[in-house]
């Protein structure tokens, strides 16, 4: 039977899904007889899954855009009067 | 994303740039294309400032610009535009004074002799849903991202924000895969720690209502 501390090393691999089926199946008997280890795997998921929502909710801001297409504009017209493969 | 997919997808990516080494210019528009939001993404969560990223992302666009042709495809060409941006992002940061970050091991679980956890737990993983839609949880969020210490941060945020495999952010890092498992798990104990005291209120004042 593995212990809180083995079990908490393996969270990450565990939600990623990267686990072998018996460490699987050794963590989730874990969990049966341990309440602790059950709240600790449901905040550490809930925790992972709303910071990387949050870290995908980056948008680039519609000016940004229109500057960045902008500038790419202008290096392919600068490039159409020079070589810039030459640089 | 399978395997498949992104074996595709390096191998589009390889021929757009094969064509602009070339002289076709729109292919350049479309590696400028597929490339701007990940630029400007990675830069922003690392910065958490808006015009830095934006500085970041043209700075980028130009060396990609001027630098294409010495990419010899060593490794996939995604692979050299992360590092790229990811050095452009250091040097903003390094201008600017940054708050000390806490201590991780602090935050780490802490166990008795015998092994078993010894923190007071309280479940607050329940009807979280609501939480995404506000902006108070970014704030909360971003900053908890921001005070990783740099080599737990730069690959969760890789990791889960872009949603690298961990196979392609060892690439980009150049760290082995244990090494870049265990950075993502102890930036995601010291989240989860960090966050809980504001998930536990969110949790109770809905439990009171």
């Amino acid at each position: 039977m593995i212990c809180c501390k083995e079990c908490l090393d393996l969270l990450s691999d565990y939600i990623d899904g990267d686990l072998d089926p018996q460490t699987r199946a050794d963590l989730e008997e874990h969990f049966q007889d341990c309440p602790p280890c059950i709240a600790f795997l449901n905040t550490f998921k809930t925790s992972t899954d709303l910071c990387r929502e949050t870290l995908r909710q980056v948008d680039v801001p519609e000016v940004v855009q229109r500057k960045m297409k902008e500038f790419v504009d202008q290096q392919k017209q600068k490039k159409g009067q020079f070589d810039p493969l030459a640089d | 994303m399978s395997f498949t997919q992104n074996k595709e997808t390096k191998e589009a990516e390889e021929a757009l740039v094969r064509e602009f080494q070339a002289g076709d210019l729109t292919a350049y528009d479309k590696i400028a294309e597929i490339y701007q939001k990940k630029i400007y993404a990675l830069s922003f969560n690392m910065t958490r400032n808006a015009m830095d990223a934006q500085d970041v992302t043209q700075e980028v666009l130009l060396t990609l610009f001027k630098k294409a042709h010495t990419f010899q495809g060593k490794s996939a060409f995604s692979s050299w535009v992360y590092r790229i941006t990811l050095n452009a992002t250091y040097m903003k940061l390094r201008s600017k004074k940054k708050e000390p970050n806490v201590s991780l091991e602090d935050l780490l679980p802490s166990y008795n002799g015998s092994g078993y956890q010894q923190e007071k737990i309280q479940d607050w993983s329940e009807n979280t849903e609501s939480l995404l839609f506000a902006n108070e949880t970014r704030e909360v969020i971003q900053k908890a991202v921001d005070q990783l210490p740099e080599k737990e941060k730069v690959v969760f945020i890789l990791r889960d924000g872009e949603g690298l495999s961990t196979e392609k952010v060892s690439d980009v890092l150049e760290l082995t895969i244990p090494a870049v498992k265990s950075r993502l798990h102890r930036a995601r104990l010291f989240l989860r720690k960090k966050l809980s005291p504001y998930f536990e209120e969110y949790h109770s004042r809905r439990k009171k209502k």
